[in-house]
């Protein structure tokens, strides 16, 4: 423990000169106009950091870095957000100082309530349960009905359901011995995703649609023994897909200005094209921060972040932050590789493919490499509800990382 | 290993590839991609450097004020001074309606936006600039006014330039239209059926007529074993098709010499059969025919048919600058000025210099070779038949008193009925100061009788107040 304390101090204080740095960008920015609250989000940021990266090496023994690579993310999301909009920067630093508190806390409940894997029924109902709850009290915005406000707070309740997602994947593989003697119980997933997904078609969420479909072809194809059951997951995909050309006009709008947007650059096309204006505007090196324009990317701070850091902080930091969500990915897999069980590195699986699939669709969307569908860039995008789920799933992605013993089956299998 | 790892380990390869993929996208798209589509007019940011920009000031060879840009309260405001005077030459910047001329060229240069490289983009932040540079031209203005003045009520262009230098002193093309009214006559300028945004000097493509003989003499003289003499009756039957010369007149028994001054066709087309497709072909690309000009300006490439096959009549058509030539004025012009430059064709510019706002020279264009034209032999020779033809020959309307003036005419038959009136030449002969190409587009009238007196009148005004 002493020894890796040591070997762990060096990344973090390394962390500590690049939010160092980083933040002195902010400073010069605004040098002949600094506020309080640049103040306060530079030092809040700097101390919330360290600190939590500090506690975390006293409480677990798990990995090391990918808390330490989630918090340079933040650090950039921040920065920009803040350039953006001083007041939603002060407000998401408070997202971020709520999430690292969840991330404990998710932590903490894991680690020392038992029992996760068998609770699948439980997911599965709360799952439905928040798609009931979107449609019946959702509202609209950006065109997709995925929202829902209570007091004042909007809420993407989709958010909390991937991860849900995640739990029913695992305590289904986890347990296949139980539903062993259930004839096509592995059909019975197959339904239970595709209507989340329908359901999700119908919200127009069609960012967070993929983002389901791909955590479960992943899983599916590394645990499925009944490797036919793949290839039809595959083929219902594209006949929904073209299903939804077909019937949803939204979905013939991504398609056709992802093919090409120039001739609808004054309506469908606008956000796209606004978004490879301002990557092709960066450079390599950005304008610097302060002299690009945000401000004429639309979403800017949340689904379009990448292509405004691109453009003030250049191709190199979009390069950086691919590289970073590629070692947070790495890592989370040999976290799944080293984790011996099975419920726990089913979802460590799961949570470095949304963490990677959810960073490639939103980059890959504003470069115009896939077809545009709105999603947060985990941890850099502005948000509450996305900004909660994420720190979440790395709290069971830490939990997944410390040695958990072998599968904990035999005081369930007493009962 | 377990199948279930080697599966995870798949699914990590396909990940990672797609990150890599990511970033391989991004730098080809900034690599090759990006500068297009910064150019994009949609693009709001080309603006906001125009309006935070005190775009530069454009200038004449003596320091005369063409274009210039002032702030006004915020804005900044473009003025063109002379409003029709230079609308083929500077051209506009409009938000708009975009940019033409050397506005569009030289866009960069005229708002000292650095190009895009490590160390200028470290510039550009420490020290935005906030005026533009200055573009000093060779146009004289004196000179351009006088070219207009002269062109004036005619369709057509004339252009005169250094032929020892490039420096484009003249070019005016008529119709023209209002730099400094575009918004308020576009929806007039765009439907006119004479299309006024077009340059004809360096745009327009015209059969070169009778000037195209010019090349067909080296063509003969480069020709072993030709036999020069001939005797001229007023028309000729070549494979088939019979020439006829002007108002069908025989010019009698005639030499090279005496067949250019007097621009017979029946002498050229029948000789061409023997100079054949191949040297003419030579001849006209070192002149700059089917190769591209570089310009400060867009310019049209010159055609002659070298690589269709032609026959006999479509040759003898095109020896007299008829059929499959054709030709820009520019291009004319660099004919002559070859010829004038002992065989050596320069590159034609306009921009002389481009100067910050604090005076440091940025730029300084300087004189090059495009090709070789012929031997200074050759051009001896062929100076000297241009002299006679303005002595003695269809280019008298083009003599000066005391300058020795060397010319060829042309009178060129199209498709609207109405021949086009040419004349390319240069003085003085001896040392030649100025070349001219004038085009008067479906004139209807010979080049010598209303082509060459436009030529002369430049000439004599230009060797009179430009200082050289």
């Amino acid at each position: 423990m002493i020894k890796k304390g040591a070997k762990s101090r060096q990344p973090r204080n390394l962390l500590f000169l690049f939010e160092v740095l980083s933040l002195s960008l902010l400073f010069l920015y605004q040098w002949d106009s600094l506020e309080k609250s640049t103040y306060i989000t530079a030092i809040g940021l700097v101390l919330i950091i360290y600190l939590s990266n500090f506690l975390l090496l006293k409480i677990s023994d798990g990995d090391q870095y990918i808390f330490l690579i989630v918090t340079m993310l933040l650090s950039i999301g921040l920065i920009m957000i803040y350039r953006i909009d001083e007041g939603l920067g002060v407000k998401q630093l408070l997202w971020i100082s709520i999430g690292i508190l969840t991330f404990y806390l998710t932590y903490f409940v894991l680690r020392y309530i038992k029992g996760w894997r068998n609770w699948g029924i439980l997911y599965l109902g709360l799952s439905y349960l928040l798609f009931l709850f979107t449609f019946v009290l959702g509202s609209r915005i950006k065109g997709a009905k995925n929202w829902i406000k209570i007091g004042g707070i909007s809420f993407q309740p989709a958010e909390i359901t991937k991860l849900l997602l995640i739990f029913i994947i695992a305590s289904f593989y986890s347990n296949k011995e139980k539903y062993k003697d259930i004839k096509y119980s592995n059909y019975y997933l197959v339904g239970i995703v595709y209507s989340f997904i329908a359901l999700l078609f119908l919200q127009k969420d069609l960012g967070m649609a993929v983002l389901f479909y791909v955590i479960f072809l992943a899983l599916q194809y590394i645990y499925e023994e009944d490797r036919k059951l793949i290839f039809l997951n595959i083929g219902l995909f594209l006949a929904g897909g073209l299903l939804g050309y077909v019937v949803f006009d939204h979905v013939k709008v991504r398609f056709v200005t992802w093919l090409n947007p120039w001739p609808y650059i004054d309506n469908k096309g606008y956000q796209i094209i606004q978004s490879l204006f301002a990557i092709a505007e960066g450079g390599f090196f950005g304008t610097g921060l302060g002299l690009g324009y945000p401000y004429f990317i639309p979403h800017a701070d949340t689904d379009f972040i990448f292509s405004a850091i691109c453009e003030e902080m250049g191709l190199f930091t979009g390069i950086g932050i691919i590289m970073l969500f590629l070692i947070l990915v790495y890592r989370g897999f040999k976290i799944a590789l080293r984790q011996k069980n099975k419920f726990y590195k089913i979802l460590a699986l799961g949570i470095s493919v949304l963490f990677g699939i959810q960073s490639i669709v939103i980059i890959g969307g504003v470069l115009k490499v896939i077809p545009l569908t709105g999603i947060t860039l985990p941890f850099v995008s502005y948000g509450g509800s996305s900004m909660l789920s994420n720190f979440i799933a790395l709290g069971v992605l830490q939990v997944a990382s410390e040695d958990l013993g072998l599968e904990d089956e035999h005081y369930e299998i007493g009962e | 290993m377990k199948l279930e790892n080697k599966r995870i380990i798949s699914v990590l390869i396909v990940f990672c590839l797609s990150f890599i993929g990511l970033v391989g996208y991004m730098s080809y798209f900034q690599v090759f991609r990006a500068e297009k589509i910064k150019q994009n007019s949609y693009n709001k940011r080309l603006w906001i450097n125009e309006e935070n920009i005190v775009r530069g000031s454009i200038l004449d060879r003596n320091g005369t004020v063409l274009a210039y840009s002032e702030k006004q309260g915020d804005e900044i405001k473009r003025y063109y001074k002379y409003g029709r005077l230079y609308s083929h030459i500077i051209g506009y910047s409009y938000r708009e309606y975009g940019k033409a001329g050397l506005e569009l060229t030289y866009n960069s240069q005229l708002l000292n936006i650095n190009e895009n490289s490590a160390i200028n983009e470290i510039i550009n932040i420490v020290a935005p600039s906030t005026v533009g540079n200055n573009l000093e031209l060779t146009i004289d203005h004196g000179l351009q006014e006088k070219t207009r003045n002269l062109l004036k009520g005619k369709k057509g262009t004339v252009i005169s330039m250094n032929p020892k230098t490039g420096e484009i002193y003249s070019m005016v093309s008529l119709p023209d239209f209002d730099s400094s009214r575009l918004k308020e006559d576009w929806n007039e300028i765009a439907e006119d059926p004479n299309s006024p945004f077009l340059n004809r000097a360096i745009q327009g493509l015209y059969p070169p007529g009778s000037t195209f003989k010019l090349i067909t003499t080296i063509g003969a003289l480069n020709t072993s074993n030709l036999d020069l003499e001939y005797d001229c009756v007023g028309s000729v039957n070549v494979h088939g098709y019979t020439f006829t010369d002007y108002q069908g007149k025989g010019h009698g028994h005639l030499n090279l010499k005496s067949a250019l001054v007097n621009s017979c066709n029946t002498y050229f087309t029948s000789k061409s059969t023997e100079i054949g497709r191949d040297t003419l072909g030579r001849v006209a690309e070192g002149f700059m025919f089917n190769n591209k000009i570089p310009f400060d300006l867009p310019v049209k490439t010159s055609s002659f048919p070298v690589n269709e096959n032609i026959d006999k009549t479509g040759l003898a058509a095109a020896s007299i600058g008829q059929g499959k030539v054709l030709a820009t004025p520019l291009n004319m012009l660099l004919v002559a000025s070859g010829i004038a430059n002992d065989g050596e064709v320069v590159q034609p510019y306009l921009v002389k210099n481009i100067v910050s706002k604090d005076g440091k020279m940025l730029k300084t264009t300087r004189t090059e070779t495009l090709s070789r034209g012929t031997s200074s032999i050759m051009a001896d020779k062929v100076k000297d038949m241009m002299i006679d033809v303005i002595k003695y020959g269809t280019g008298k309307n083009g003599s000066i008193k005391n300058v020795q003036v060397a010319g060829k005419t042309g009178t060129a038959e199209n498709a609207s009925g109405n021949s086009h009136a040419w004349f390319v030449g240069f003085a003085p002969a001896d040392d030649p100061k100025i070349a001219v190409t004038v085009l008067l587009e479906e004139e209807g009238s010979s080049g010598g009788r209303s082509a060459a007196p436009i030529a002369r009148d430049l000439i004599i005004y230009a060797l009179n107040n430009i200082k050289f």
